[in-house]
């Protein structure tokens, strides 16, 4: 198992340099994809011992992370971990993240902050409730139980990862909620672990108030009118 | 003059404006062929909806509305129909720019790599 962690990082060159030191500092490759923001974050990745790929226009997390998983695929990697380059990821626990994968046999693993054990502090009533029926869509769509579906901390591995490489959304909730979705109807395997996380080391949230609404609307259009991408089901053999 | 007549002369010049004003945008490659063949198709149109003006008429009777509503919703549903068209290319070439801005920088990173070990054989 040759595993990568894919960082897509837009802005943050505050913390950069402390995520990469720390996921280095644990044996671990590591490559920082720049969403072209127009700052030092490229360069102070660099500086902190990560391979970094430049896109030349912004193209937003699901792009990021395209391009991620493709460099994953092109160097041989099995398993690729995504971490945000905020710092708000605990880098402490991808060896859980790939632990429960091999334990359980997933193809997708998802560190949650409300699966058991999980802490709710700091998160609002109002993105709570949006995880639930988010969940509760995947639950009944896909079969897939996911208490925190719009983590973006989490282990993908062969043959998932290589049908992601090919096709992955870069709209908003794309790159998870959907991926999920199309995942679990596809017959991968997904599960979560419990992961406490911390609160942004710097940068600014992406998530608020209005990205909740925009997620509830996002998730009853991808009800409607189907997801904006597929990929190839998960043939019995599993992975390689 | 009658209010037909009328509506019949701006449609044609309207068009024949539409169709000068596209040619020029074409000459200054401001317009792709493509899209310039797609305006001055509209511009012709345009034209050729003043010479049925009398039909107009008669579709606006049978459907008890003005000739001048029957113009606005056919204009209107043309615009409509343009600007999904458009808004489909959009979507594509959003597409394509991903996935050339992805390959690109991925290939930089590669040549990168090359360097590198060239650098340090």
């Amino acid at each position: 198992m040759k595993v990568l962690v894919v960082v897509p990082a837009y802005r943050e060159e505050d913390c950069i340099a402390d995520v990469v030191a720390s996921i280095l500092a644990r044996g671990y490759a590591c490559v920082v994809v720049d969403d072209a923001g127009g700052d030092r974050t490229a360069e102070r990745a660099i500086a902190a011992g990560a391979t970094v790929i430049r896109l030349p226009i912004n193209l937003g997390v699901g792009g990021a992370l395209r391009t991620g998983w493709r460099y994953a695929i092109s160097h041989g990697y099995t398993v690729a971990v995504q971490v945000d380059g905020d710092g708000q990821h605990p880098v402490g626990h991808i060896g859980e993240l790939i632990a429960a994968m091999q334990e359980r046999d997933l193809d997708m693993v998802v560190g949650s902050r409300f699966a058991d054990g999980g802490s709710h502090d700091g998160v609002s009533l109002v993105r709570r409730l949006c995880m639930r029926l988010l969940s509760a869509i995947l639950r009944r769509s896909a079969h897939v139980e996911l208490s925190d579906p719009t983590s973006g901390f989490r282990a993908i591995r062969l043959p998932l990862l290589e049908q992601f490489a090919e096709e992955f959304p870069h709209h908003f909730l794309g790159d998870t909620y959907e991926a999920e979705l199309v995942a679990g109807r596809r017959g991968y395997r997904l599960g979560e672990i419990a992961i406490p996380m911390r609160s942004r080391q710097g940068g600014k949230p992406s998530a608020d108030i209005f990205a909740s609404a925009r997620s509830m609307v996002r998730a009853l259009v991808v009800l409607i009118t189907g997801p904006s991408f597929d990929i190839r089901p998960r043939t019995s053999e599993g992975h390689r | 003059m009658s209010t037909t007549v009328k509506q019949a002369l701006v449609l044609a010049f309207g068009g024949l404006g539409l169709a000068l004003v596209i040619l020029r945008l074409a000459r200054r490659r401001l317009l792709t062929t493509r899209y310039a063949f797609g305006w001055l198709g509209v511009g012709v149109l345009v034209m050729l909806a003043a010479a049925a003006m009398p039909f107009v008429g008669k579709l606006g009777k049978v459907a008890n509305i003005t000739p001048t509503a029957v113009l606005l919703m056919i204009s209107s549903a043309v615009l409509l129909a343009i600007s999904i068209q458009l808004s489909i290319s959009v979507s594509l070439l959003q597409e394509r720019l991903r996935s050339t801005a992805e390959a690109h920088a991925l290939l930089a990173r590669k040549v990168e790599e090359l360097e590198q070990r060239q650098a340090n054989p």
